[in-house]
């Protein structure tokens, strides 16, 4: 099933121009679903729709509107769009429809941001945060916080222009109201970090010694999971990157030239890569090839040069070795924390095992879902950490009895700061810049 | 009937009307105030003082500008002071008690000496209109006065309407008759004209008041001028004083409420949410059982005393009871009665910004007439039109000040933009951009435009250069001159990881002023400064520098969209797109930028957007 949307005055002339009703009788009325057909020009009947009219002000644009909903297929689709361009329509531009409902009042800068995730969402749990967004509860939370600091400047401005002589005003208070609304901004911007997991993916990368099987487990992993993207080029010698969806999470997977490998620059830019790519992991797998003699000592040393990031170590080609798995946890347990599974990609054994630790990691470090609470958006981060700047200055320069007009000044720019979340505040370059992130005319 | 011809006619002459005039005289051109009394001009019909917050702001930028206001008071006040010391240079307030009488006298004689003014007496009673331009006005009396623009600054005398329980007086100010012609002269041109109301408190004897029973409250020495051109002179400052209502008071106003007007339903106009009646105070704010009173002198050869925060409008014999039982007014004897007074006033946005109204060419609105209220209010827009008056006859372009640059772009862009349906009084919190718009830098902020259009002579032109030229001079002392860590007694523990530390770095400390800054110096045996105006000049740019440098940025922004300038002529009927609500506010306001119409109530940031596309489509159509 696919949804065709058409917006401005002509929508409706043009529907009827290629909409063959199946009761001819009725007429089109708002929001009435009615089933047909739909020809081209020269009378061929191209598939069975649906086709719904939405009339001025009433509809998503705010134009007078019109939506087909015909059985899909990229090459039906194509047709009929091509029949209503040929009889007069425009392709949208990107974010156009959005673009539009914003123009009209009819969804709010948050809103508008949430349509470019949930069009752009490849997985369940970033579809969630994006209709959590759309739905408001995000620009309404933004929006109580900004009344209590709205209330906090108030507060001190009337000490400033009415308490001519009745005293100062109460500090106490104010200071107690600036750090609740402190701690709110604060936890709203710490969810970023669960945020972005949702919109970019949660970040794996496999890394170890040559020849430990890295690219091996990748792609069977690819083999056994749905890939939703399709990876980043990318030579063997440098990294590959693709995505999977593990039990409804986007996951990049990204695939590292390994370690320790001695060769010529092409290899050594390939490791500097590998490296870069493991400090920006959110988690790391470990490998570890138990053919090796030499093993427990290189991992020994490799655990205390990797960066401060989860690891997941992976004792790899276990179908090469006489040891029992107790054996194995004996001679690194001095060494590591981490969990460790025991694999071998050749037959996949500990694959499964392996497959559960990356979903519990991956739940470890998502947001809670549940209030939609959640910031993902790399502009909201910056401006919630703005406002998180100016009030942490406010409130020490209130403590150190810094006089209010300064206090006040703080507290008025993370206001604004706010209100650039909510689109309160106008500035061209602001919807230019959200606007441009919209990739297809929803 | 006789025509006299002047450039600039003004109605009224109170503090709009007389700045008007002024500003208009020194441009060069020819004017004439019409006014009942001309023994009254600038009269204090309320409160005897002029400044406090937000107040005093604009008689410092009208002071810049060439205009009247701070001298007089500098010449006249009783008492100053500043207030909001404890709260910043930014927000520093001065407040003067004035010797109304002798006020209204200095600017009478100032007036009277002023080459190319001249004072009617008489009442305006039409503006004469041609083909939508302004061509002079008829008194009631019959009299034709020519003139190329007219600036209607008529207070409270428009449709004035005094409220005394229910006694109900035509009068503009009790005693004085109201002018009704002009009002119904303006409505006949299509004026949209509102009502408001306001009040003022009965006057005392002060010989009947027991002193004893009250604080007192002395002013500030060195009495903190107004004018940077006033030479200061000896004053012996009189008190004022500090009382508060009691039990008393709150049983016998509240079991009275229906006998004032403000509660009977006769009088429909809103007042002012920030200078409410007693009956107000009592009845809005029921839980607080007593309220502050100050009681100041009205001048030095009266007794006569102004109880400020005891407006009212109850019949005279609640009055006389209802003072009574204020501590140490129990004997007090009530000279004359408080009143409520309505008038009649023409929505804002009927203005531009240039304070020229949209509806008739030549023709200024300035002071209660767009809503305001206060001396310092009315004074600023009578600055701004008198010059923009001139601006108009000499077909040069209208100055505008932006909200960045002034207390008074703030108002005149608040009234515009918003049209108050309560008196307009000036807060420094409505100016968004405040630690830049001080009282100590009007001068820096507003001389240049003195000078362009004239406003101040060249000797008062270079004694503000000089100004700034010290004031550099003691910017560079201040960040080049360090003192020793260990020498700054409680201040020491903030710089433990240093042993010296410059003066202007230590001016950016909370709690650490010129004064306390000029003691660490003589503890440290530093040469002796003295505290003159630059120095005092120079330690606030310093104390602000760091935040005026962030809001920079703001305003830079902020210019951006006010240079989205929407042209005359740019067509408000046809913009598809537009929410309703929208549409008529946009309609009612023609704001003259971007930015101007993003401050209009009820319009969204999306139909800005729609605006800006028009706007963008007008641009680019071939005119
Ligand atoms: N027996 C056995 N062989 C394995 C296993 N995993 C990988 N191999 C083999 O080990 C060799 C290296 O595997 P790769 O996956 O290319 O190793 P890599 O870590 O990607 O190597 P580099 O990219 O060169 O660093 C191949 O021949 C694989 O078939 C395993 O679990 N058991
Ligand atoms: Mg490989």
């Amino acid at each position: 099933m696919a949804a065709l949307r058409l917006a401005g005055k002509r929508s409706l002339e043009l529907l009827k121009l290629h909409f063959k009703p199946a009761k001819p009788s009725e007429k089109f009325r708002p929001f009435l679903m009615r089933y047909g057909v739909f020809t081209g020009a020269d009378g061929e009947q191209l598939d069975e729709v649906l086709a719904v009219y939405m009339p001025e002000k009433h509809s998503y644009t705010g134009l007078d509107q019109v939506e087909i909903f015909c059985h899909g297929g990229q090459q039906i689709v194509r047709r009929i769009l091509g029949e209503l361009v040929g009889s007069g329509a425009r392709p949208a531009e990107p974010g156009e429809f959005t673009k539009l409902a914003f123009l009209h009042g009819r969804i709010d800068l948050t809103r508008a941001e949430a349509v470019a995730q949930v069009i752009s969402a490849s997985t369940e749990a970033s579809l969630k945060a994006g209709r959590e967004h759309l739905f408001g509860a995000y620009s309404e939370h933004i929006e109580t916080i900004r009344d209590d600091l709205v209330t906090v400047i108030a507060d001190i401005e009337a000490g400033i222009d009415f308490l001519e002589e009745d005293g100062e005003s109460d500090n106490a208070a104010s200071l107690a109201r600036i750090t609740s609304i402190e701690q709110k901004i604060a936890r709203l911007e710490q969810s970023y970090d669960g945020g972005r997991i949702i919109n970019e993916g949660f970040r794996v990368v496999i890394g170890g010694r040559p020849n430990a099987g890295k690219s091996s487990l990748f792609n069977l992993l690819l083999r056994q999971e749905r890939a939703i993207v399709t990876g980043t080029a990318g030579t063997t010698r440098d990294y590959l990157s693709e995505w999977i969806e593990l039990s409804g999470f986007p996951v990049n997977l990204i695939d590292t030239a390994g370690l320790r490998q001695l060769g010529g620059s092409i290899e050594k830019a390939g490791q500097a890569r590998a490296e870069e790519m493991i400090s920006e992991a959110n988690l790391i797998i470990w490998m570890v090839d138990l053919s090796r003699k030499t093993w427990p000592s290189l991992l020994r040393h490799d655990l205390t040069e990797l960066p401060k990031i989860p690891i997941l170590l992976l004792l790899n080609k276990i179908d090469l070795i006489q040891q029992t798995k107790k054996d194995l946890v004996r001679k690194i347990d001095s060494t590591v924390s981490s969990s460790t599974v025991i694999t071998s990609c050749k037959s996949g054994r500990g694959i499964t095992r392996l497959k559960t630790k990356l979903v519990e990691a991956i739940e470890s470090h998502m947001p809670d879902m549940t209030s939609g609470l959640v910031v993902t958006s790399a502009r909201h981060k910056g401006k919630l950490g703005q406002a998180l700047r100016d009030l942490r200055r406010a409130r020490k320069n209130l403590v150190a009895g810094e006089s209010p007009e300064l206090v006040v000044f703080d507290l008025r720019q993370a206001t604004s700061a706010l209100d650039e979340i909510t689109g309160r505040i106008y500035t061209e370059e602001l919807l230019g810049r959200i606007f441009s992130k919209f990739c297809i005319g929803k | 009937m006789v025509s006299t011809d002047f450039d600039v006619v003004v109605i009224g002459g109170g503090h709009a009307g007389v700045e008007a005039a002024l500003a208009a005289t020194r441009m060069g051109a020819t004017v004439a105030i019409v006014t009942m009394d001309p023994d009254k001009l600038a009269l204090m019909s309320c409160n005897p003082a002029i400044g406090g917050s937000g107040k005093s702001q604009l008689v410092k930028e009208i002071d810049a500008l060439g205009g009247l206001m701070g001298m007089a008071i500098d010449a006249t006040g009783v008492q100053f002071r500043r207030l909001n010391l404890s709260r910043g240079p930014a927000v520093w307030s001065t407040r003067a008690q004035a010797d109304r009488l002798a006020y209204t006298k200095s600017v009478v004689d100032f007036c009277r000496r002023q080459r190319g003014l001249q004072i009617i007496e008489g009442v305006a009673g039409e503006v004469l209109v041609d083909h939508g331009k302004v061509r002079g006005i008829r008194t009631e009396s019959g009299e034709v006065i020519l003139s190329k623009a007219v600036i209607v600054a008529t207070g409270t005398f428009l449709g004035g309407l005094i409220h005394i329980g229910p006694e109900q007086t035509p009068a503009g100010r009790l005693g004085e008759p109201a002018a009704c012609k002009l009002s119904n002269s303006l409505r006949n041109l299509g004026f949209e004209v509102g009502r408001l109301k306001t009040g003022t408190p009965p006057r005392l004897d002060g010989d009947t008041i027991d002193w004893s029973r009250c604080e007192p409250q002395p002013g500030e020495e060195p009495p903190p001028w107004f004018s940077y051109r006033s030479s200061p002179r000896e004053l012996r400052q009189v008190v004022c004083h500090m009382t508060y209502t009691t039990d008393d008071t709150k049983r016998l106003v509240t079991a009275n409420l229906a006998e004032s007007p403000i509660f009977s339903g006769q009088i429909k106009s809103t007042g002012p949410r920030y200078c409410p009646s007693i009956e107000d105070k009592f009845y809005r704010f029921a839980e607080k059982d007593r309220h502050l009173i100050f009681l100041e002198p009205e001048g030095m050869g009266t007794s006569e005393i102004y109880p400020n925060g005891f407006s009212t409008a109850l019949p005279e014999s609640i009055q006389r009871q209802a003072i009574r039982t204020v501590i140490g007014l129990e004997n007090a004897v009530i000279t004359r009665p408080g009143y409520a007074v309505e008038y009649d006033y023409c929505p804002a946005y009927q203005v531009r910004p240039s304070l020229e109204t949209r509806r008739v060419a030549g023709l200024f609105f300035a002071g209660q007439i767009n809503g305001t209220s206060g001396y310092e209010e009315a004074g600023a827009q009578g600055i701004m039109a008198g010059i923009n008056a001139v601006n108009h006859i000499n077909d040069a372009e209208p100055l505008v000040l932006d909200r960045s640059e002034a207390y008074l772009g703030v108002m005149i862009d608040d009234l515009v933009t918003r049209s108050t349906t309560e008196p307009y009084r000036m807060f420094t919190s409505r100016a968004e951009y405040r630690l830049a718009l001080r009282e100590d830098n009007a001068l820096d902020r507003l001389t240049r435009y003195a000078r362009q259009y004239g406003l101040i002579d060249d000797q008062e032109a270079v004694a503000f250069e000089k100004l700034c030229a010290q004031t550099e001079q003691e910017v560079r002392f201040l960040r080049n001159t360090t003192v020793r860590v260990a020498e700054l007694g409680p201040f020491e523990s903030r710089f433990k990881k240093q042993t010296s530390v410059s003066l202007s770095h230590l001016l950016k400390q909370p709690g650490v002023g010129l004064e306390e800054l000029l003691l660490i110096m003589k503890k440290g045996g530093k040469p002796r400064r003295p505290a003159s105006d630059a120095l005092r000049r120079a330690a606030i740019q310093i104390r602000y520098e760091g935040y005026i440098a962030k809001q920079q940025r703001e305003i830079e922004k902020f210019k951006r969209q006010e240079s989205e300038v929407i042209p005359d002529g740019f067509d408000w009927q046809n913009m598809n797109g537009l929410k309703n609500e929208a549409r008529e506010k946009l309609l009612r306001f023609t704001p003259s930028s971007l930015g101007q119409a993003s401050r209009i109530e009820g319009v969204t940031p999306g139909d800005l957007a729609v605006l800006a596309v028009h706007l963008k489509r007008f641009r680019d159509s071939p005119a």
